[in-house]
């Protein structure tokens, strides 16, 4: 492998790489070799235009753009050298001669490339008296993305991103010189499946999301790694969270899992966190027939005295457990340590499919579907005909994707139940013939472990604090376990503890729990990953 | 139509008969004999040996060698080849190509024919500029004959050769003469130069190996390949051998074209050919090549237009456009002319070019309101050093070479603005 030296320091690198790729392989990348850039971005074609990652490269008298310059071995590399410094100073200062610098009511502000190089690169005074040019200030692109085309610094990510990801190539440039502006094709609007990562590879303010803008400053929130949840592809995301509320998610770079992008529904799949049909506390169905509020004691009791009751009559063999593909690999390792103390071995896991496409979305519509059939849930067809042929007395249902059409449909098989206890966030039908309700978090309210349609483990951790009383799934199951005098069930919930032995004892898991997860996750033993991208 | 050159060579000896525009004139003149003997008698590299032994130096603007551009295609390869003629003559002061297309569009088929033999190009795309209505309908004219008669199309002269060569016209954009913004226009797309390396020869038109040349140096070939490269030699200067259309505009009695060896002085083209400024007034400066390249002070006249000459003086051949100034032009006005032209044509891609150019074009037209400062004129320096070598293409060095030639060589121009606050030569052109 080629032997490259940037100021002073020797890397080895891989060949038919360009110095950016180069370093970026490494890590290194604006991570302790600050090569400022625009228009280059990892995951699209190089443009080479916007000119600020110019080096010297020894032997050769021009600074070089270091997005298209292919490493060789022996390559001496000088970025932080004079040359190079003025070079930039001179790119940073041509950039902003019409840039409206009205930074105060831009929303990028915080978060902004050009501010940020301006700070380290740039020259502190201005030299222009010319007047700024003028262009339009809000373009409605599209559903999505609003555009300023006087603070766009024509680097064209998005519109490559437009030509190259989705395939859809609504953007482009028009105009000549600087008059040159940023629009969308005529009578075309910026109108895809993924058109608001455009928003996130925009290094300034010129493109922004609806849903987003001018909703908080960005220095108030905090980025904290999670995993969406919308499908089984587990895209890698950073919840912005203030205040103890998510204001967006942001795609993660996981080269493996989804490079640097993520769906437009994904994105917006935070709303479902402050939905107004969220199961807002503990009941338990009383004598008068109705769902009655209750303490968590108090289900937890009702529910136990219940299921032990129908395991009395019957054996335990009549009770049955519904998984949720949407809950964590712990709350689904609880579950089955539940179900099997109890003495029943009838666990399924119902996944709802959709429509997938060759990028990011996968047809299971849950994120855990892979971790639910790693830890032995089956698919609830016969389950569902076990309860149909009466050979089912109590069921534990986690979620309601139950309901969906392609599993029962409707609640009237469930209602022949003696007992149904559900764990849920989200109000539905289920509560009809529930006789324990248990208000269950969103992922973004707990912590745990995600495996996606490749067998990728990923951690979540917990974002904000729930607003309503909620606990996680496996919480609940915990305290269930004690309440029924199970074996291995004893203390507080410990999600890092459960994470823990869920490693030890399952064998797919060998080795890959909460606490030892790093932020791109691990592939279960025996899957097969997402392969070569 | 344009006159045709006041002063010929072998170039443009017959351009005064309409009938060497057609197949049967240009035959009767000898015409297609080199290109039949360069497909029957001679292999690719004796056709490109030759071409590179007659130092026939590109005559777009940039002067390479052109055998040895032609070597580049490459010899091993399943793709399909191309030849692309540019033909996007824009260059201010250049109207070469135009008389080369009109007159002698058959001595541009034959250097084709030559040019796709010697690099095994199945197609010739001639792209020539939007605005060149008329010089677009000749050479189509041209070509339907020479498909008639059997020059172009399938076995060309009954030897089996066969070449096609299409017209494409541009939309009027200047940058759609820089080799790679053509390439792309030619494919449809918005005319923006592509980064090199690839070069053309590996990646040019819809991604084949191609070969761009100027109209008038593929109108040389024929002349090289069929009299011999020494024959050639005995035009022009060691370096910079044979003849080139001299294009003469601005102050001077007899403006045109006139064919006349590289190397030919500055002083014997503006005095003699073109018969001096009128009204008996001096020479303030002339621009010697198109106006991307530096201006010429008076005093530098006696310089042989080559560009081994021209470059100890920092200027180039170029496109051999000269322009010439007497001495009632204002310079700072000059600067607002070029800069605008400039600011106007960058296609917009690379920061310095799209940002330069109109910062550059605002301050001299600020200086030539007499709002300037001493400052002002700096900063103009400083910005044309930043944009000049830092880009995609050669155009933001086209913007600011005459920046900083006029800053050279006038620079007391830009000062009497300053210091009167107005414009000291009333009697210049205007704006």
């Amino acid at each position: 492998m080629p032997i490259i030296t940037v100021d002073g320091v020797e890397y080895e690198v891989a060949a038919g790489r360009t110095l950016l790729q180069a370093l970026d392989d490494l890590g290194v990348l604006m991570n302790g070799v600050d090569i400022p850039h625009y228009c280059w971005h990892p995951k699209l074609s190089v443009d080479g235009s916007c000119r600020l990652c110019q080096v010297e490269v020894e032997g050769i008298p021009k600074l070089q753009i270091a997005c298209d310059t292919p490493v060789k071995d022996g390559m001496v590399i000088h970025t932080k050298n004079d040359r190079v410094k003025r070079a930039r100073e001179g790119v940073m200062e041509l950039l902003l001669v019409n840039h409206p610098l009205d930074c105060p009511i831009c929303d990028q502000a915080g978060e902004c490339k050009l501010q940020d190089y301006a700070y380290a690169y740039g020259v502190p005074h201005s030299r222009t008296k010319e007047p700024r040019r003028a262009a339009k200030k809000r373009v409605d692109l599209g559903p999505t993305i609003v555009l300023d085309q006087e603070r766009c610094i024509l680097c064209r990510r998005c519109v490559r991103f437009c030509r190259e990801v989705p395939g859809t190539g609504e953007l482009g440039t028009f105009g000549r010189g600087d008059r040159t502006v940023l629009d969308t094709f005529p009578g075309i609007a910026l109108d895809n499946d993924y058109s608001m990562n455009v928003a996130d590879i925009c290094p300034v303010g010129a493109l922004t999301t609806k849903d987003f803008r001018f909703k908080i400053r960005t220095w108030f929130l905090d980025e904290i790694p999670g995993v969406c949840t919308g499908c089984a592809n587990g895209c890698n995301i950073f919840i912005g969270v203030a205040n103890n509320k998510v204001y967006r998610y942001v795609p993660r770079r996981n080269d493996a899992v989804n490079q640097t992008w993520m769906c437009d529904a994904g994105r917006m799949s935070y709303k479902e966190i402050e939905t107004a049909d969220r199961l807002t506390g503990v009941s338990v169905r009383g004598p008068s027939g109705a769902l009655e509020p209750a303490p968590l004691s108090t289900g937890i009791r009702v529910a136990a005295e219940r299921l032990r009751r129908v395991a009395d009559a019957k054996g335990a063999s009549v009770i049955v457990g519904f998984g949720s593909a949407h809950a964590t690999n712990e709350d689904l390792f609880t579950l089955r340590r539940l179900l099997s103390g109890l003495g029943t071995e009838a666990a399924a896991v119902p996944v709802v499919t959709g429509k997938a496409d060759a990028l990011l979305v996968k047809a299971e519509k849950a994120a855990n579907g892979s971790g639910a059939r790693a830890l032995g849930f089956a698919e609830p067809g016969r389950v569902i005909e076990r309860i149909r042929g009466g050979g089912a007395d109590a069921a534990i249902v986690l979620g309601h994707d139950l309901l969906d059409a392609s599993f029962l449909g409707d609640t009237a098989d469930l209602a022949r139940l003696d007992t149904v206890i559900l764990l849920d966030s989200r109000r539905s039908d289920l509560e009809r013939v529930a006789h324990v309700v248990f208000p269950t978090r969103h992922a973004a309210e707990k912590s745990g472990t995600l495996t996606n349609h490749a067998g990728r483990v990923q951690r979540i951790l917990q974002a904000v604090e729930p607003r309503f009383e909620s606990y996680a799934d496996g919480e609940v199951l915990h305290r269930l376990g004690i309440a029924l005098g199970l074996a291995g069930f004893e203390g507080d919930y410990d999600v890092r503890a459960v994470s823990r032995e869920m490693a030890r004892s399952v064998p797919a898991f060998a080795g890959i729990d909460l606490g030892s997860l790093g932020g791109e996750g691990a592939v279960l033993a025996g899957s097969k990953g997402e392969g070569e991208r | 139509m344009l006159k045709v050159p006041y002063v010929t060579n072998y170039l443009t000896e017959h351009f005064a008969d309409d009938s060497f525009a057609t197949v049967a004139g240009y035959v009767a003149r000898g015409g297609y004999a080199a290109a039949r003997k360069a497909i029957t008698q001679m292999s690719p590299d004796e056709i490109i040996g030759t071409l590179k032994g007659s130092g026939l130096q590109g005559r777009g603007g940039a002067g390479f060698n052109a055998g040895l551009k032609w070597s580049f295609m490459p010899k091993q390869t399943d793709l399909p080849k191309f030849l692309v003629c540019n033909a996007d003559e824009s260059e201010p002061g250049s109207f070469k190509d135009r008389i080369l297309i009109e007159r002698g569009p058959h001595q541009l088929i034959e250097g084709l024919l030559i040019g796709a033999w010697a690099t095994g190009s199945e197609k010739t795309f001639i792209y020539i500029r939007g605005e060149y209505a008329y010089p677009a309908e000749c050479m189509q004219a041209a070509i339907d004959e020479a498909y008639q008669k059997g020059y172009l199309g399938k076995d060309v002269m009954g030897t089996g050769f066969s070449h096609d060569v299409v017209v494409q016209r541009g939309a009027g954009a200047y940058i759609c003469g820089e080799e790679t913004g053509l390439l792309e226009s030619l494919e449809g797309k918005r005319g923006q130069p592509r980064k090199k390396p690839p070069f053309p020869a590996q990646y040019g038109a819809f991604g084949m190996p191609s070969t761009v040349n100027n109209v008038e140096t593929f109108s040389h070939v024929p002349h090289i390949i069929g009299k011999g490269a020494d024959w050639f030699r005995q035009f022009g200067t060691e370096k910079s051998p044979g003849t080139t259309i001299f294009g003469v505009s601005g102050h001077v009695v007899r403006p045109g074209l006139f064919e006349l060896p590289l190397g030919t002085k500055l002083e014997e083209i503006i005095f003699e050919h073109a018969r001096g400024v009128p009204g008996g007034r001096k020479v303030k400066g002339v621009i010697p090549g198109g106006v991307s390249m530096p201006i010429l002070p008076a005093g530098m006249l006696d310089v042989p237009m080559a560009n081994e000459f021209l470059r100890e003086r920092k200027t180039m051949l170029g496109t051999g456009g000269i322009v010439v100034m007497d001495e009632t032009t204002c310079m700072v006005r000059v600067a607002c002319v070029i800069s605008y032209f400039f600011r106007d044509e960058s296609c917009g891609q690379c920061t310095q070019c799209r940002e330069g150019t109109g910062w550059m074009n605002k301050i001299v037209e600020r200086i030539e309101r007499g709002a300037g400062s001493e400052e002002d004129i700096e900063v103009l320096g400083d910005i044309a050093g930043k944009v000049e070598g830092a880009t995609i293409c050669a155009f933001a060095d086209a913007a600011s070479w005459p920046i900083q030639g006029l800053l050279r060589h006038f620079r007391s121009d830009f000062e009497q603005h300053v210091k009167l606050g107005k414009c000291p030569f009333p009697e210049s052109f205007e704006l």
